[in-house]
């Protein structure tokens, strides 16, 4: 479990760690959308060097990067052979037998990787540089305008939050399983169809049995302590946007209207 | 004042069996109370019964002269706090601070207010130290004095452990008994704790024994605990002081019934002076 | 043959900045035929240790000899099939792996995973409820409407029905009554006893080691801090103490009949001896 970067909070004590939640949030949605616009190479280029900018202001490095990158190459790699099946124009670039690589099928590839990467930089900054806590809070706050037209956003973020809080919890209960299964003869690696299946229920009806206890003992725990959905409650973190957090919205914010321009050129 | 009354509660989960069969009792305000029994003999269905968790059947409770129905749940829950029994299932903030601050955000308590309650409140723990530490970071202990701190915050009158020690190591087990004294000594809190442990039982002001739904012993630990022949039929453990006090009674030396080792052997000193 | 941990080394997520240390160069042997207690305070590495024995957890450093067969570090064990049937693991609150629609196939699944055909994995699995005393009649019911010590028994059954030589339990008693856990407890003496099985079980609880263990190995900080008899580590408070572990109350007793200048002799070792010893002594003064 150790080695999945995608999504982790990396606590380090840089610039981008100390913004507003909602700032980064907004940000990374305005930057997300300027992705979108087919801006063409030189939009891209911008676009690269605006986000390896705040890797470099949040103090994260390329290979951790590059790891939340890395389970994206196997989707790469499967687009970029049903482009070269499929994908008939551009340049014949050469022809083995009676197949033709033409060269669209590179650059509509490689015009997909560079927009996923783009995205995997923006939403891995976010989420390495904004703890999980705050993140709720984020969404709950940037939701609550929606609570108007019956958005339930304070329900929505105590269920994040208490799946983030759990979410450790049920990786050790998992790893716990497994190995207890295994002591019984459980092979999850190898073995016949209908013994993997017995091996996967071993795993996953214990797994929702303890899961559904930990459930009521969590409701019973929050409902005694005076939760009620839906009642009115007060909050303890106070979310501050400062000056830097402004800024950070006025750059996205213009990073997008560039982007927006640069396609209506082209 | 009597703090906690119940009269002829019955519950059922389902319509086979009924887990608590017409019981009575009241206890005083400030006391300490443990309720005990073996597993399946309705305790823990007592204290969620009380907490409002569950729904009686019939019967009333009353707990600080409120009785406790629906519509006045509310007020009852802000006189009632509860420990459980797993330390992993109600740690709900994400850092020890958060998770005290949770309580206190339900009961609307002003934002400017909370940091003093919840320094308060983790030091009469002894958590001070560990207030930005995540759970995973903490023991089993650690993490059922926060869920004492949480429930402290809201100032309740009634403080329930349900079966609070029975998940932890000794260590654990010997930070929350010490907690459960000190609050009872220094606090006028009335403590109603459900436990297996001897050591606490004798700790504490009165027992309630409770045997397939119904209370089969009651009184101070040392009526309970030396009433050899109903801790069997009861299937309760006899405490040490009482095994050997009958072992020294077939070999010739008759003492009182003790249900602590000091106090045994305090009598055997007395009577060896005195002979 | 004993068990016989050679300089094993453990290391958790090793290379990570969360790497941490669980044993570091144990060396202990275990004799065959005998319970063990392993005991130490939570995050000593007891759990870890156990967990090498049916090679859940393989040695980083080092080599572990059990039943003829040989984990070395560094190497892929041979056979792992037929030690996880020869050494049978209950984890911590075991009643959390119960997942088929009825007891009686529940306890029988393991069994069937070492190759053993259905209808005398059934049969295996019939002795084993007997065994751990579950009626019947719930044989056939769904193991999840079972209560807690129930669904306890039904776990630690599904191992025995595999037959192993060597049984190793993780707390196997917490969260049980006194009455569980004394079923619990005598239903291991008895397999030690009439089926000369080893056994290992970790625990806390000094009363369960003083009453029905034979050896004591107490570990800390991932090291092997002492390996004797439990009438010898017993003899006296003295190691308890030194190890901040509260001592059987005989024990206790004894320490405190000490205390009140009663002579009470290193080597008794039960209740009545004691009371023995101290009616004599009440009786001289009198």
């Amino acid at each position: 479990m150790g080695n999945i970067t995608l999504g982790r909070y990396i606590p380090l004590d840089s610039p981008i760690h100390k913004m507003d939640p909602r700032a980064k949030i907004m940000g990374m949605l305005l930057m997300l959308v300027a992705i979108f616009f087919p801006a063409g190479w030189i939009g891209y280029a911008i676009l690269f060097a605006a986000a390896a900018c705040a890797i470099i202001l949040a103090k994260l490095s390329p290979t951790f990067i590059w790891k939340a990158m890395k389970p994206m190459l196997y989707m790469l790699v499967f687009l970029l052979v049903i482009n070269t099946f499929f994908l008939k124009t551009g340049t014949p670039l050469f022809t083995i037998g009676s197949f033709t690589m033409y060269s669209d099928a590179i650059f509509q590839t490689l015009y997909i990787a560079v927009r996923l990467l783009l995205m995997v930089m923006i939403t891995t900054t976010l989420t390495a540089t904004t703890k999980p806590l705050d993140m709720t809070l984020g969404i709950e706050d940037l939701l609550k305008p929606f609570g108007k037209i019956g958005v339930p956003y304070h329900e929505i973020a105590m269920l994040i939050s208490i799946a983030l809080r759990f979410i450790p919890d049920l990786i050790d209960e998992t790893q716990r399983i497994i190995k207890a299964q295994e002591s019984r003869g459980v092979d999850l690696k190898e073995g016949k169809f209908t013994e993997r299946v017995m091996a996967i229920l071993s795993l996953i009806v214990p797994l929702f049995v303890s899961a559904f206890q930990r459930a009521e003992d969590l409701a019973n725990a929050m409902e005694a302590r005076g939760y009620a959905p839906g009642e009115e409650r007060t909050r303890y973190k106070v979310l501050k946007m400062e000056g830097r957090d402004y800024i950070l919205l006025i750059v996205c914010a213009a990073l997008l209207a560039g982007m927006i321009w640069l396609s209506m050129r082209s | 004042m009597k703090m906690i009354e119940v009269k002829n509660l019955t519950f059922s989960y389902d319509d086979t069996k009924t887990t608590i069969d017409d019981i009575s009792f009241s206890v005083e305000e400030g006391s300490y109370t443990t309720i005990v029994g073996h597993n399946g003999s309705g305790k823990s269905t007592v204290a969620k019964l009380l907490a409002g968790l569950l729904e009686k059947k019939s019967g009333e409770i009353y707990l600080g002269g409120l009785e406790l129905t629906a519509a006045n749940l509310t007020k009852i829950r802000s006189l009632i706090g509860i420990v459980f029994q797993n330390p992993d299932n109600q740690f709900i903030g994400s850092t020890v601070r958060d998770d005290i601050a949770f309580g206190l955000e339900n009961h609307c308590v002003p934002q400017p207010e909370m940091d003093e309650i919840i320094n308060t409140n983790a030091a009469r723990v002894k958590m001070t130290k560990y207030l930005d530490h995540e759970p995973t970071r903490l023991s089993g202990g650690q993490k059922q004095r926060v869920a004492i701190a949480g429930v402290l915050a809201m100032k309740p009158k009634i403080l329930i452990f349900d079966e609070a020690t029975s998940m932890l190591d000794p260590q654990g087990k010997d930070e929350i008994k010490k907690v459960i004294r000190k609050l009872h000594e220094e606090s006028s809190l009335t403590i109603l704790s459900i436990t297996h442990d001897i050591d606490e039982v004798a700790q504490s002001d009165h027992v309630i024994a409770l045997n397939k739904g119904k209370i089969a012993m009651s009184g101070t630990p040392h009526e309970v605990f030396t009433n050899e022949k109903r801790l069997k039929e009861i299937q309760l453990d006899i405490p040490f002081a009482l095994k050997f006090r009958n072992a020294l009674a077939r070999k010739g030396v008759k003492t009182d019934a003790h249900i602590t080792m000091e106090g045994l052997v305090k009598e055997l000193c007395r009577s060896d002076s005195n002979m | 043959m004993p068990i016989r941990f050679e300089h094993v080394s453990h290391t958790y997520s090793a290379g990570t900045p969360y790497e941490y240390k669980a044993l570091k160069d144990v060396n202990l042997e275990i004799e065959e035929g005998k319970i063990t207690a392993v005991i130490g305070m939570t995050g000593s590495g007891k759990s870890t240790l156990v967990q090498h024995l049916n090679a859940l957890l393989l040695p980083e450093e080092g080599k572990i000899e059990i039943l003829d067969r040989t984990i070395t570090a560094g190497e892929k064990p041979k056979n792992l099939k037929s030690l996880r049937g020869d050494v049978g693991l209950v984890f911590q609150f075991p009643e959390y792996q119960l997942f088929e629609e009825t007891v009686i196939k529940d306890v029988a699944f393991g069994p069937k995973n070492f190759g053993v055909p259905e209808s005398e994995a059934v049969e295996r699995a019939k002795k084993a409820l007997a065994m751990v005393g579950l009626e019947p009649d719930k044989f056939e019911r769904s193991p999840l409407e079972l209560s807690g010590g129930q669904k306890r028994r039904v776990a630690i059954a599904g191992i025995l029905a595999m037959d192993p030589k060597v049984l190793v339990l993780d707390e196997p008693t917490a969260g049980l009554d006194p009455l569980g856990t004394v079923s619990m407890m005598s239903l291991f003496s008895k397999l030690n006893r009439e089926m000369h099985k080893t056994i290992l079980i970790v625990t806390h609880d000094m009363e369960q080691v003083f009453k029905y263990c034979d050896r004591v190995v107490v570990v800390e900080n991932g090291s092997i801090r002492a390996h004797m008899s439990v009438a010898h580590f017993f003899s006296d408070s003295s190691f308890c103490k030194e190890m901040n572990i509260l001592p059987p109350s005989l024990i206790r007793m004894k320490d405190l009949l000490r205390e009140a200048g009663f002579e009470i002799d290193d080597r008794i070792h039960d209740i009545d001896g004691l009371a023995s010893s101290v009616a004599r002594q009440v009786k001289q003064h009198g």
